[in-house]
């Protein structure tokens, strides 16, 4: 009898014990389906944020004047107007200036993948008298701005010593100092290549002597074509960080046959605002209430076109981009 | 080959090492070294052009006297320089955690948002930047739109509320510049073990502590990195005044000898910004690793 009544407690205990169980698993449930709609909500508005410059870019670029000046008209142009595209593209010299930009930022980016990998080897893998003071003046390099040289580097452009030739004007500024390792974030690339060489195991180079290899052979044939990862990473930033940079380009870059896109870009959004100055002052105020004259739409095709190469180059290597980042070891260790 | 054969391992060891690094000290006296002294030397004399090239007469410190007391936009500018990097390259490197700690989450959708995350590096940087600051379009639209001044002003006193909305208008801008950052962090994420993780849940450590005791102590270099990399950043992008105003001595007004005296300043000033940084986070590494 108190068997049977000790049982039947306990299986009234055991019940509502289930249903407490149940509940809560259906409350981690909704809590981490919550917890999803929160993240994707969060990275959704973050991701906003990041691709709001493109959208505004691309929308305005295709805009007419008027929809510019149109307060209704926010994202969406009334009708896709091609011609903005085509006045820029004559503005900025559209080709020739691809072309400067194309050999600096692809012809330093290649040589520095060359010297910087070259160096950066040395550095990770030999052990040599010297070898702390060099590290510590490659990131003393690193530190310099670019501002307080530059005035020597332009004389010694300008008039270079024991060849007296002048190096203004030509691509040669930008290319040299990449083949030494240097140019542009030139010591930031080299600690990329540090930081990848330094994870290769040793046994693939000891297998590599005892074939025979020398250690420049032994680089050449081995070690640099593992290196791909890290040499993704610098092959982007630097061509990247070389088509957007408008310092050095102005300083060695005088006459506007050699003017890359983003200084034509910049050339033709100084020349817009002028325009826009004597547009505003020719129209009577209450015309200019109505319809302030504008070129913006005109400046964002500009930059549209400028920015295509390097977003097709990213979206074409972006996916291997980031996992090479993260083999990389670039975050060092 | 003779000689080859006479030198030891080790002297040949070093022999090599030199000769991988050979190019790079080449390019370090030519286009650092070298120009970094004859920067120091212009700073103190004044350049000026003659059939001979440029003649140079000892100034002393002529022009870094006229730095500090007759040039009026140098000091202004600095100060402006130093509080956009104070106020900006902490958020910087919240925000970069913040959102490294998002796409280190494994999701669907990753690939995605990771490249959506780094495409200001691409956009935002350079030429377009500033032709993008130009027009406006570094400010997200909700500010205006909502009228969100007049509507706030109710409730805090104008003398607060312009600087907090300032300071909000140029989060836009704080986001785009935080790419690299991101990146960095999030390759210092995925090196940690997830046995340490493990090890922390079975402890029944709270994610909140995980994060603290954990997560912050394994990826302090990263944010040492970090944070260097920002100041440099701040010190030396397109939009920097000080820079703008440098340009405008040495090649609009063609005052050499001023412009290296600026030139080196900044970089001084610079210096000693990473020097303190340097220190502080000396102390902080060293209490992470007595920890652990």
């Amino acid at each position: 009898m108190e068997r049977i009544q000790s049982m039947a407690r306990r299986q009234l205990l055991l019940k509502p014990g289930t249903q407490d169980r149940w509940k809560i698993t259906m409350v981690k449930r909704t809590r981490s389906v919550m917890g999803t709609i929160i993240y994707y909500l969060v990275m959704l508005s973050l991701s906003f944020v990041f691709l709001y410059p493109l959208l505004y870019i691309i929308s305005r670029s295709f805009m007419t004047s008027v929809d510019v000046a149109n307060a209704t008209v926010q994202w969406i142009p009334t009708h896709l107007s091609f011609a903005n595209y085509r006045i820029a593209m004559e503005q900025i010299h559209y080709w020739p200036g691809f072309a400067n930009s194309a050999i600096i930022s692809f012809g330093s980016a290649f040589l520095q993948i060359l010297s910087c990998s070259l160096v950066g080897y040395g550095f990770a893998r030999f052990r040599f008298p010297g070898r702390g003071l060099w590290m510590a003046l490659l990131l003393f390099t690193f530190l310099v701005p670019p501002q307080t040289i530059v005035v020597p580097l332009y004389l010694f452009f300008s008039d270079i010593p024991f060849l007296h030739m002048n190096w203004i004007n030509t691509h040669l500024p930008f290319v040299v100092p990449s083949l030494f390792g240097h140019g542009l974030k030139g010591a930031l690339f080299v600690l990329i290549f540090i930081q990848f060489y330094r994870r290769l195991p040793h046994v693939l180079e000891e297998a590599a002597r005892i074939d025979g290899a020398g250690p420049v052979r032994t680089y050449w044939k081995i070690m640099f074509p593992l290196a791909r990862p890290a040499m993704l990473v610098v092959f982007l930033f630097s061509v990247v960080w070389h088509w957007n940079d408008v310092f050095e380009p102005t300083t060695y870059l005088t006459v506007p046959d050699f003017f890359n896109l983003a200084q034509n870009m910049a050339t033709f959004n100084g020349s817009a605002d002028a325009q826009m100055g004597q547009m505003a002052q020719s129209v009577s105020s209450s015309q200019a209430i109505g319809m302030p004259p504008t070129l913006m739409n005109q400046i964002m095709a500009a930059v549209m076109l400028t920015i295509i190469p390097i977003l097709l180059l990213y979206l074409f290597v972006q996916r291997y981009f980031v996992e090479s980042i993260e083999n990389s070891g670039i975050a060092g260790e | 080959m003779n000689l080859k054969m006479k030198l030891s391992i080790r002297v040949r060891h070093m022999l090599e090492g030199y000769i991988f690094i050979l190019p790079w000290i080449v390019g370090f006296l030519l286009f650092m070294a070298i120009p970094l002294g004859r920067s120091f030397y212009y700073a103190f004399h004044r350049l000026e052009p003659s059939e001979h090239g440029l003649v140079a007469t000892f100034v002393g410190f002529t022009y870094f006297r006229q730095a500090f007391t007759t040039d009026v936009d140098f000091l202004p500018l600095l100060q402006k320089t130093m509080t956009a990097m104070v106020t900006q390259v902490p958020l910087i490197l919240v925000f970069a955690m913040f959102s490294a700690l998002l796409l280190n989450k494994a999701s669907r959708g990753k690939v995605f948002f990771r490249g959506v995350f780094f495409l200001p590096v691409i956009i935002a940087s350079g030429a377009i930047l500033r032709e993008l600051l130009d027009q406006g379009a570094a400010k997200l639209p909700i500010f205006v739109q909502y009228d969100l001044f007049r509507k706030l002003a109710f409730f805090i006193p104008e003398q607060i509320l312009e600087p907090v909305l300032e300071y909000a208008d140029s989060l836009t801008l704080v986001m785009w510049d935080s790419g690299v950052q991101i990146l960095i962090f999030l390759a210092g994420l995925q090196t940690i073990s997830p046995i340490l993780y493990e090890a922390a849940k079975c402890d029944g450590a709270t994610k909140w502590e995980v994060f603290w005791k954990i997560t912050f102590p394994m990826i302090m270099p990263m944010i040492l990195v970090n944070t260097l990399f920002s100041i440099v950043n701040s010190f030396t992008k397109t939009d920097n005044h000080v820079m703008n105003h440098l340009m405008n001595i040495v090649f609009r007004n063609n005052d050499y000898g001023y412009g290296s005296a600026i030139g080196w300043l900044y970089f001084l000033f610079i210096f000693i910004v990473l020097g303190i940084i340097f220190l502080i986070f000396r102390k902080s590494m060293a209490t992470a690793e007595g920890r652990a």
